[in-house]
């Protein structure tokens, strides 16, 4: 019953990069959200959770600009990968609700290293990503000297951010851990690996694609 | 003399507070009458501000650089030269109604008192820097470092400790000319229209500032002149950014508790249809093809 798990999914460092992230992403949502429920604003008194913000800010930002550098060309693909989107993301889309909800997986048509809806959820997180950068920048080394409009609508792009980011980890969440199909997809990020039945029916065109490149 | 005065000034000043102890339930709102004619620039007001709130003396002021506001200045004055005379508006939290710096507040350190005025717990305060940035006056004074962003905001109190006591703010009570009043909030803008009827036989460009600007300020201003003059701007308002967050937040809460249902049911019928189907998709679909070739 259990598939010999054998294809190599993710890079040691790649999961690395991940969870750094992630662990940097929920101190900063803890550290920010508590600032949209008056009950709980008392926690930021004193000013202690704003700098444990900025902290893991540089975390956040860091990790994933090391990582880049370091590996430029896997960098390249992920974006080129986010960025491009065809007529066949429209299959997926077509797709989806059975897939999703019915399980019918002979409707899906074969998907690439990332779904189109993890493509998506990729394009979200840069996005989101970029905007809680120059919004955050600016609100922490130009507060004195942006005019108060400009700092007014950072604070709103940076909750409106947030929003859009949030509700996408929600989505990434259920979708990585909870989801009845998913079944390899949580543990493949602790250790990389996937079997190659699972790599077959969730990512058949990446999956023909390495396994011609091994040859 | 002077002490009489103030004492009978005192006891003028009492009622408000005492009724207010009395009938706790109706809310009546204490203000500040700043008449700017009457202000001979004799900087009493900062004075005693300073030294009622334990603020780190500076130089005396010098009419022509005065003082702006600072986390240490709570009050200054705004002298502007109106022909031969220096007429200076007392410049400090104009403790609005409809307060920006309320609403955007994310610790609740300014609230409204229940008095009106926008009372200010420092022990609360994270040092975001909000208040400052959404203030319509530029109230709100912040020192803060750069690099950490460790910060803490000051601004004018209220003296709240006094008012709650049946005393007058320490600004009011040391001005000499009476042009600081402090008393109930109806008075004092019947008096101010009073005051403004009276300067406008000689002056048209005479008003009352404060008096319906952002709900209502409790400080209000008999102005002889365009508010801009004395650095106030005529329609002051609550930047809109500070009511999208109110929204915003509610949108928030709203979807994340919509996509956490729809991941609910979806997860009853996904693991309904995994049961039943037990087969991985692909070979599924192979097996379909098969029979469909027999």
């Amino acid at each position: 019953m259990t598939e010999p798990r054998v294809v190599e999914r993710f890079k040691k460092r790649t999961i690395c990069l991940h969870w750094i992230h992630v662990a940097a992403f929920l101190v900063l949502i803890v550290t920010g959200a508590i600032l949209f429920f008056p009950g709980l604003g008392g926690a930021a008194a004193g000013g202690m959770t704003r700098l444990i913000h900025r902290i893991a800010v540089v975390f956040f930002v860091a990790i994933p600009v090391i990582y880049a550098v370091f590996n430029p060309r896997t960098a390249w693909h992920f974006i080129k990968e986010t960025l491009t989107w065809g007529k066949e993301d429209m299959g997926w889309v077509e797709a989806a609700p059975l897939y999703y909800f019915g399980v019918a997986e002979e409707k899906m048509p074969p998907q690439e290293r990332v779904n189109t809806g993890q493509k998506l959820g990729q394009l979200i997180f840069l996005i989101t990503g970029i905007l809680f950068f120059i919004s955050g920048l600016i609100m922490w080394f130009f507060k004195d000297t942006a005019p108060a409009g400009l700092f007014q609508w950072c604070v709103i792009a940076h909750d409106v951010t947030f929003l859009l980011a949030f509700l996408m980890l929600l989505v990434h969440i259920y979708m990585g851990v909870i989801h009845p199909t998913m079944t390899e997809s949580f543990r493949s990020m602790l250790d990389g690996k996937i079997s190659k039945k699972y790599a077959q029916s969730h990512y058949g065109k990446w999956y023909d694609e390495i396994s011609e490149s091994e040859k | 003399m002077k002490a009489s005065a103030g004492a009978a000034g005192l006891l003028l000043f009492q009622p408000p507070a005492l009724a207010l102890a009395k009938e706790s339930q109706t809310r009546e709102d204490v203000a500040m009458l700043v008449d700017v004619t009457k202000c001979v620039s004799c900087w009493w007001c900062y004075a005693a501000c300073k030294n009622y709130n334990k603020l780190p003396e500076t130089i005396k002021p010098d009419p022509e650089q005065p003082p702006p506001l600072s986390t240490h200045v709570w009050t200054t004055l705004k002298p502007v030269k109106k022909g031969s005379e220096w007429h200076s508006r007392k410049l400090a939290c104009n403790h609005c109604t409809d307060a920006a710096c309320v609403e955007v507040c994310p610790t609740g350190a300014l609230s409204y008192n229940k008095l009106g005025f926008v009372q200010y717990d420092k022990e609360k305060c994270s040092g975001c820097g909000y208040c400052a940035e959404f203030c319509p006056f530029g109230v709100p004074q912040m020192e803060s470092n750069k690099v950490s962003g460790a910060a803490v905001m000051d601004k004018c109190t209220f003296c709240k400790d006094r008012i709650t006591n049946g005393e007058q703010p320490a600004c009011a009570e040391a001005c000499p000319m009476g042009a600081i009043k402090f008393g109930k909030r109806d008075e004092l803008v019947k008096e101010g229209r009073e005051r403004v009827a009276m300067l406008d036989k000689a002056n048209t460009n005479a008003l009352l500032y404060g008096d319906k600007e952002l709900g209502g300020l409790h400080v209000m201003y008999v102005l002889d002149d365009v508010p801009e003059v004395y650095g106030l701007p005529t329609n002051p308002e609550v930047p809109p950014a500070s009511m999208v967050r109110d929204v915003l937040k509610w949108v928030g809460v709203g979807a994340a508790a919509a996509i956490i249902v729809g991941f609910g049911l979806n997860y009853i019928v996904a693991r309904e249809a995994m049961l039943t189907s037990q087969l991985p998709g692909k070979e599924y679909m192979r097996k379909k093809e098969e029979e469909k070739e027999k």
